[in-house]
């Protein structure tokens, strides 16, 4: 899938951007339509703005060298910070989440742009020799660079931007050469968490009896005799394996302290965590524990996805989006209406587009010779395509609901521009892909 | 790992390539599966969803005497009016409630109940008042630009043409309430629907009330219409008319002869079981139910102490009194225990261990037998055989061949089985032993026993054809609202065959015959249209000045066809002032039946000296 470019410049790329972008305006115009015919909606003008300026900014991060970028990394990640907590302060609140940095009538969302920042920084950390990125102490402090945005935005709260940031660090991790173990340790962590964190509410809604081994987790006495144990097999173990170094002492302190994470993380969430949160994911499990509540989304959008059949209904003809049966469809469900109004071909169509833009991200880590590049490009396909997995997943029913933009097609300039910049960068990492 | 200290790993590349790749093709098959191969599921669901339909109420049968000539209930042309919250303006609500309600002349409080702030997003119509005039409506739809949201319905309200006569058979309709909804949602009823609650209207609710129909229409999310259907309306299929067995005239007859007296009359054809007329007094208007007051006019009617909703022919029991006579003389020649010819002394009294039982006739009848015994009700002659010569088994016997402590089976809900007491029965009810002196009370159809006036006429009736009741019923015609077509016609159903000798019951009849003839009928039944055949009944009600007073009877006795022969009961509670009035009644109904005479013209013509006073008390 080598690209044909004109002067380095990756066209198929930017074709793929611009095809989506466009299907983006025209179902934003869709959902911003009555059955009747009356537009009531100028959502897709803005969006063209945003488009037409976003594009711009593209080709401003293409024709700018990302050495330069990536010098201005750090500052460029203080800022946000910066501009994260002022959030928390003076933002907006929109949909119940304090997310909006507004000036008279323009308003961002910093979080947004936040995930380039922290991908660029990152990246520009991430710059070492292997031997030093193994190192655990360095994987700690790396992590830091994550987990203080991530926290910010989840004290706004918004918990679907906020998962974002753990993948996207991760892959790069990954790539960028971790200890395979270092990784699997925060994934298993936040598997676990989210696990133990949902057991109480799945024995209430959904097993409807009493487990009485879940006192363990509810009753904080016995919860936090259950981590004082843990934590002290831990501490053993740990001595163990200082004192023998056998391997088998490093795993049982291994495993014990993903368990004491994940179970302090978990009491900690059941404090924090909203009952709708919760509800999000006991619908995911069963939506019609809710069905006119929180799983009342699911079920729309599945009857549309699902009712679009092969060739879909039409552009402008779908009914369950017109009848306005799907909540929040410009943003978080413009797939729905895509595989309702295009059907199941519309849907390969969407999908082989997306497919190109992270083939072409990977193929540009993989061509690239400068490290930095390769782990920011990374960051961005991940970015991208984790959008895309728990967006498109919430449609169909795969993933719970979080209010997680698709890419180039949502509604809204912020996520829009964010995706724009982060093209631009891989376009200007594939044009320089040579220079060291 | 690579010697190149800083080279990324191609193997990770790939393998972050694959993971993307294989969460790629998944999300494909899956969605392959909702929209390939799923769709029509799916489809059928969005379809679902987006249909809604509004039900087309089906016209309700009319209800039509015997004569079939003109309906005693019908329907007239209504209209109900409904709001949709969601096209009201959010300032003008309180203003359009106020007109409005000024309007229909009701409390702008129970339009805002009807019409909570929160369901200013509804776009169903609710309705807020039905029984609309058209001139109502009309002057709404000339100025709907006042009332926003406004729309409206038809919803033709029953009419019933005698007002309180008939009352009790007919019963009434209502809108249906949640709990009977919750019972009757299977048989295809749904909110909204009318419903017979009582009566006629709630026995045969599956012929009179039709099909509704449904209109379907496209609606979003808020229930606001939207676009044409994609389903084909289903029109409603009008409710059957059904034919009675009552002739109003009839009915009209016995309602004025039995004037404002609690009490109860049962007019049947013995030959079929057929009811010509059924009064409960006090009664009540059924179209009062649809005025605005309805609330208002059903409290009222029920905290009456008279009970006007009780159907006194079916739903209350009396003592039978002398009228259990006719089953004790049955019993009596059945099982010859005591020669026709032989006579019994009348003292007056009848001594049975330490108690004393009177006689009607303190003075004593003297020596009585069998027949005279009947025409002059002697209560000691019943006392001896029913004690002595009968027994309590097989005076239990008999009164459950007549069919006594079970319901007659008549096609209107609630009839009450009455009550047949036994030595069992009493000592399951109350605990105690049956006592020897039960018997003796037991023999002139006094202490426990209990009986409808409905359950009397069955008796009449087992006499006259001589072992046969047929089931008493109501409805004699199915027709088709349209053509008038007879759809189902009724047929005479036996209850019950008795094994008694049908020369047993000739022989009753004679004794009945007797009572008017020569016994103490014959000062009242004075009509020279028939030859009646019957029994009076007085039954203690636990008043010393009052008593229930019964009259069953049948006619013509003489040369007759079984076809042209009726049944009579008339019973005249001990509520009302002592005046012998059920065998008066009866007299003033059989000369009008017989001589084809309404209530006034029998007045005129029959000069007895009690009719005086029945006129004079009219006015």
């Amino acid at each position: 899938m080598r690209s044909k470019s004109v002067f380095g410049f990756d066209l198929l790329l930017f074709i793929s951007t611009i095809a989506l972008v466009s299907i983006g305006i025209a179902f934003i115009f869709s959902s911003g339509v009555t059955s009747t015919g009356i537009i009531y909606s100028n959502e897709y003008i803005k969006q063209t703005v945003w488009a037409i300026t976003g594009i711009g900014l593209l080709v401003l991060f293409v024709s700018v060298d990302y050495a330069f970028i990536r010098r201005l990394s750090l500052r460029i990640y203080l800022v946000l910070m910066a501009l994260l907590v002022c959030t928390l302060f003076i933002g907006r609140v929109v949909n119940g989440s304090r997310s909006w940095l507004g000036i008279w009538e323009f308003g961002i969302q910093p979080s947004e742009f936040c995930k380039i920042a922290v991908i660029l920084f990152l990246a520009h950390i991430l710059d070492k020799k292997n031997a030093q990125i193994k190192d655990v102490r360095y994987f700690i402090l790396y992590l830091g660079i994550v987990l203080l945005p991530m926290g910010l935005v989840l004290r706004q709260p918004d918990l679907g931007t906020a998962s974002v940031f753990l993948p996207v660090a991760l892959a790069m991790f990954f790539i960028a050469g971790s200890k395979t173990r270092h990784i699997l340790f925060i994934l298993g962590t936040g598997f676990l968490l989210v696990f133990l964190t949902m057991l109480p509410s799945y024995e209430v809604y959904l097993a409807k009896k009493s487990i009485p081994v879940l006192n363990l987790l509810t009753n904080t006495q016995l919860a936090a005799y259950l981590i004082c144990g843990t934590a002290g097999v831990c501490l053993l173990a740990l001595t163990g394996y200082f004192l023998t170094k056998k391997p088998c002492f490093y795993w049982i302190a291994y495993f014990s302290l993903i368990l004491v994470f994940a179970l302090c993380g978990s009491l900690v969430f059941r404090k924090v965590l909203k009952e709708y949160q919760i509800m999000r994911l006991i619908v995911f499990l069963d939506p019609n524990v809710d069905a006119r509540g929180a799983g009342w989304n699911i079920i729309q959008s599945v009857t549309a996805v699902g009712s679009g059949g092969l060739w879909g209904k039409g552009f402008l003809k779908g009914t369950q989006s017109h009848y306005r049966y799907i909540p929040q469809q410009s943003t978080d469900f413009i797939f729905s209406i895509v595989s309702e109004e295009w059907g199941f071909v519309g849907v390969c169509m969407v999908f082989a587009l997306f497919l190109v833009i992270i083939i072409r991200g990977i193929l540009i880590i993989r061509s690239t010779k400068d490290r930095f590049a390769g782990i920011a490009a990374t960051g961005i396909v991940m970015m991208i395509f984790f959008h895309f997995l728990v967006n498109v997943g919430m449609a169909i029913s795969l993933m719970p609901v979080t209010g997680i933009p698709l890419f180039f097609l949502s509604y809204g300039g912020s996520s829009l521009w964010t995706v724009l910049i982060g093209v631009g960068l891989l376009m200007s990492f594939h044009l320089r892909r040579f220079k060291v | 790992m690579r010697a190149d200290d800083t080279s990324l790993s191609k193997n990770r590349i790939y393998f972050f390539a694959a993971c993307i790749v294989a969460f790629f093709a998944v999300y494909l098959i899956h969605l392959f599966n909702l929209q390939v191969v799923n769709e029509e599921f799916y489809q059928e669901r969005a379809t679902q969803v987006t249909q809604r339909s509004v039900p087309i109420y089906a016209q309700r049968g009319e209800i039509f005497d015997r004569n079939y000539d003109t309906p005693v209930v019908s329907n007239i042309d209504s209209f109900a009016v409904d709001i949709i919250p969601g096209e009201i303006p959010a300032g003008e609500r309180e203003s359009i409630f106020r007109r409005l309600a000024e309007y229909l002349g009701l409390p702008p409080s129970e339009i805002n109940r009807k019409i909570p702030p929160s369901y200013s997003n509804l776009y169903q119509p609710i309705e807020i008042k039905s029984g609309i005039s058209l001139e109502t409506i009309t002057y709404l739809a000339e100025h709907l630009e006042d009332f926003p949201g406004l729309t409206w319905h038809s919803k033709p309200i029953r009419n019933y043409v005698e007002k309180e006569t008939l009352a009790h058979v007919l019963g009434y309709v209502g809108d249906i309430t949640r709990e009977e909804l919750q019972v009757l949602y299977n048989q295809g009823y749904s909110y909204g629907s009318v419903l017979g609650k009582s009566g006629i209207e709630k026995q045969y609710d599956f012929l009179l009330r039709g099909k509704d129909g449904k209109e379907f229409r496209t609606v979003d999310v808020r229930g606001r219409k939207v676009g044409d259907a994609l389903l084909e309306d289903e029109p409603p299929v009008l409710g059957s008319n059904i034919v009675l067995t009552i002739d109003r005239h009839i009915q009209r007859l016995c309602e004025k002869a039995l004037g404002q007296r609690s009490g109860a009359v049962v007019v049947t054809k013995p030959a079929t079981g057929e009811i010509l007329a059924l009064v409960s007094y006090p009664s009540f208007d059924p179209n009062l139910f649809y005025d605005t007051s309805s609330a208002e006019a059903f409290r009222h009617l029920s905290l009456n102490t008279q009970f006007p909703f009780l159907n006194r022919a079916i739903q209350s029991q009396y003592p039978p009194a002398s009228t259990y006579k006719i089953i004790m003389t049955t019993a009596i020649i059945e099982e010859e225990v005591i020669p026709l010819n032989k006579t019994i002394v009348c003292p007056g009294h009848f001594n049975y261990g330490d108690r004393v039982f009177r006689c009607h006739k303190l003075s004593g009848h003297g020596p009585l037998a069998l027949f005279s015994a009947l025409a002059e009700s002697c209560d000691v002659y019943y006392y001896t055989t029913g004690a002595e010569y009968l027994g309590v088994e097989r005076i239990v016997d008999f009164s459950r061949r007549y069919g006594l402590g079970e319901p007659s089976g008549i096609d209107i809900p609630g009839e009450s089985a009455g009550t047949l007491p036994s030595p069992s029965w009493v000592s399951k009810t109350y605990n105690s032993r049956w006592q020897g002196g039960d018997t003796v009370n037991m023999s002139i159809g006094q202490g426990y026993l209990g009986m409808t006036p409905i359950q009397m006429a069955n008796v009449v009736s087992m006499v006259v054809n001589e072992g046969t009741v047929y089931k008493p019923h109501i409805l004699k015609e199915v027709r088709d609202p349209v053509t008038g077509d007879i759809i189902e016609e009724i047929k005479p159903e036996v209850l019950s065959t008795s094994t008694i000798r049908p020369s047993t019951f000739r022989a009753v009849q004679k004794a009945m015959r007797q009572v008017i003839t020569e016994g103490t009928a014959r000062v009242v039944i004075t009509t020279d249209a028939t030859s009646v055949a019957g029994k009076t009944g007085t039954g203690e009600a636990g008043f010393d000045d009052r008593w229930h007073s019964w009259f069953a009877a049948y006619a013509p006795f003489e040369n007759s066809k079984p076809e042209d022969q009726i049944v009579l009961v008339v019973l005249v509670e001990a509520a009302n002032d002592w005046e012998w009035w059920g065998p008066k009644a009866a007299n003033i109904i059989l000369h009008g039946i017989f001589s084809r005479k309404t209530y006034e013209e029998v007045l005129g013509s029959l000069r007895t000296w009690y009719l005086r006073a029945e006129s004079r008390g009219e006015r």
